[in-house]
């Protein structure tokens, strides 16, 4: 071209490289992670002058250990995932640090203290969970790599779900059997574990099958319905599920990976006729296990007939739904404050009943901002699911952001009587190592899933 | 109790707000992913020299394109000669927003162009990968430059084309001309 003789002086090749900002996205996440490491010092801080009227150093020293380990993850976040989002890792500490805060409150309501408080163990945990993460996040560089391991991801998520069930191994809690015992440690849930290896083999399975899965079938109805061979991932994880029902008794974690699949399998194939199946399938076997299971009967009872006296004072009955109904009713508008409510009334307020012990303490403007909190980390892992370029790490993203979704409205749905209370644990929150470690392996796995997304060609030809 | 009442209500609205500052916080940072990017303000050099709007119309099918959209090039060409500031029909970053895939495996793809670089090349780090026998490990870029996009190839084995010419210094690009890079060829659209 003629044109280009007027530019003479020939610019130098040197090699190309992706033109990066400098850590523009880390030094948010840093100071979002000093805000929220305020945030939680300051509920600790309150939790002390509420309750005890005084200041005491010793768990605002443990306090300041979770602020060491969220910074000590966001510096490795700046060597190997510089470009992850940085709206998670803030998220999930500030979940964990009111957690902390209302576990603390609560051991001081009941005058436990050293390794009998829940809130000592619950900051070790934090620890480990944490480390877990920072483990995640340097092993696994490229999430592309968990496709190789679908099925062995699948297998290892049903032996840890169904690790409860073997002999002298499992341990029944409040009449469900979904922890084992570790040594004289104390108890770990396997299950909570299993919902990532099970989002995992989810996301393999479907983008190699979804093909047949949505392609082939009956017109039916206006839709379309698929074969009747290919109806065979979802009975077997109906099955499944009905089984955790009847021989775990657990109804939550059955409806989570139940949905965990059905979300799952809606994303790969675009296809409203699979959800409408398994809705109908899970409605059904909910409904025979309602009036065939004296537990699930109860619970269904409680729910829907939770004030009347003869229910609320039954053995079993509704009088914790109610307790916890009580206190988010003492709360108002905006709670009675840190350390000044009165939570331990309810059983277990600080694991099952933490979002009613911080309704009563904090009031609604407290929930909805928890609330606020949980729809901000869900709408991250959306973002990174919709960015994403190859089609597993999409559905990765969005069922595992989904799963901690579906966990909180199981959870505060149960606890506000939206629907029947089941035994799970509010993701972040409560009191509880094995759900504390999942999530934050989840978070882990999020940012090293926005890094990659990224990180990669915008376009391949 | 040694904390007074008021003492404990203030803190306890103040904890309240903080914590609804940093959620506020968090979707302010975010405020682009809920509402798009920030839209570019027309600078006054540009302005005054207005780019031809009938230059491009919109739904032309790709083929037909390719072919019809040499004959503004060869005109616009000239004219640019001695006249450094910004030319009609040329590439720029107010006028352009897309690339389009005009042949090859990918025939009709489209994505969005920001401001910043696109390298083209086999490597996995580019940000346009062809992989076909024709392309360079790092075959070419697109780069702003004074608000123009240019194309410069890096020293590639068989060459970049631009309408027809094998580029050799980095060149500025006219709207809607094909650029050809192994078997695939790509235009920059407004």
């Amino acid at each position: 071209m003629s044109k280009a003789s007027a530019l003479t002086a020939r610019p130098t090749t040197e090699p190309v490289r992706r033109l990066r900002l400098p850590q523009k996205l880390r030094n948010l996440e840093l100071f979002l992670l000093l805000i929220a490491c305020f945030i939680n010092a300051s509920a600790v801080v309150l939790v002390q002058l509420g309750a005890l009227g005084e200041l005491d150093p010793t768990l605002v020293l443990l306090g300041a250990g979770l602020s060491v380990l969220v910074i000590s993850l966001h510096v490795v976040l700046r060597f190997v995932a510089r470009d992850a989002d940085p709206f998670i890792l803030p998220i999930a500490t500030v979940l964990n640090g009111i957690g902390i805060a209302m576990i603390y409150r609560i051991d001081i309501a009941d005058k436990e203290s050293g390794w009998a408080s829940a809130a000592v163990r619950q900051t070790v945990w934090s620890a480990l969970a944490i480390f877990c993460a920072i483990v995640v996040l340097l092993v696994i560089r490229n999430h592309r790599v968990l496709f190789r391991y679908t099925y062995i991801a699948g297998l290892v998520g049903v032996v840890l779900l169904f690790l409860p069930l073997v002999p002298g191994l499992g341990q029944e809690i409040s009449g469900a059997r979904v922890w084992i015992r570790v040594g004289s440690f104390g108890t770990f849930q396997p299950g909570e574990i299993a919902k990532i290896a099970l989002a995992v083999f989810f996301a393999g399975y479907l983008v190699r099958n979804r093909d047949s899965l949505s392609m082939v079938g009956k017109k039916f109805l206006g839709a379309r319905f698929p074969r009747f061979r290919d109806l065979g991932p979802i009975l077997v994880v109906w099955a499944l599920s009905m089984s955790v029902i009847i021989f775990q008794r657990d109804l939550g974690t059955a409806l989570l990976y139940f949905g965990l699949f059905l979300v799952m399998l809606y994303l790969a194939t675009g296809r409203l006729s699979w959800v409408i199946m398994g809705l109908g399938l899970f409605l059904g076997g909910a409904l025979v296990a309602s009036q065939t299971l004296n537990y699930v009967n109860g619970r269904f009872t409680n729910w829907l007939d939770a004030l009347n006296p003869a229910v609320y004072n039954a053995d079993g009955g509704s009088f914790q739904l109610v307790q916890g109904l009580f206190g988010l009713a003492k709360g108002g508008l905006l709670g009675t404050g840190w350390g000044q409510g009165r939570p331990e009334i309810t059983p277990v307020p600080q694991s099952d009943y933490i979002i009613a012990s911080l309704g009563e303490e904090l009031g609604l403007a407290g929930i909805f901002a928890i609330l606020a909190l949980y729809l901000l980390f869900v709408a991250r892992g959306f973002r990174i699911g919709f960015a994403g370029q190859d089609d597993f790490g999409k559905l990765l993203a969005v069922g595992l952001a989904f799963v901690v979704a579906l966990q909180c409205f199981i959870v505060i749905g149960g606890v506000t009587r939206v629907i029947p209370l089941t035994g799970l644990t509010t993701p972040f929150l409560a009191a509880g190592g094995s759900s504390l470690v999942a999530n934050w392996i989840i978070a882990a796995l999020l940012l090293r899933l926005s890094d990659t997304v990224r990180n990669q060609p915008r376009l391949v030809v | 109790m040694n904390v007074s009442e008021l003492t404990l209500l203030v803190l306890r609205i103040g904890f309240l707000l903080l914590l609804w500052m940093f959620i506020f916080g968090i979707v302010y940072a975010l405020r682009s992913d809920l509402f798009g990017q920030r839209v570019r303000k027309m600078k006054t050099d540009a302005a005054a020299a207005p780019v031809p709007a009938s230059a491009v119309p919109a739904a032309v099918p790709a083929a037909a394109a390719a072919e019809a959209f040499t004959a503004p090039v060869a005109r616009a060409s000239p004219a640019g000669q001695e006249n450094p500031g910004v030319q009609a029909g040329m590439a720029t970053s107010l006028n352009t927003t897309r690339l389009v895939i005009t042949s090859g495996p990918k025939a009709g793809t489209e994505f969005p162009l920001g401001t910043e670089t696109i390298t083209i090349g086999r490597s996995s780090d580019s940000s346009l990968v062809i992989r076909d026998d024709y392309t360079s490990t790092h075959h070419a870029r697109l780069m702003l430059w004074h608000d123009e996009w240019m194309l410069q190839d890096l020293d590639s084995t068989n060459g970049t084309f631009l309408a027809g010419s094998r580029v050799t210094v980095p060149t500025k690009i006219p709207l809607n001309a094909t650029v050809k890079i192994g078997a695939t060829s790509f235009e920059l659209r407004r």
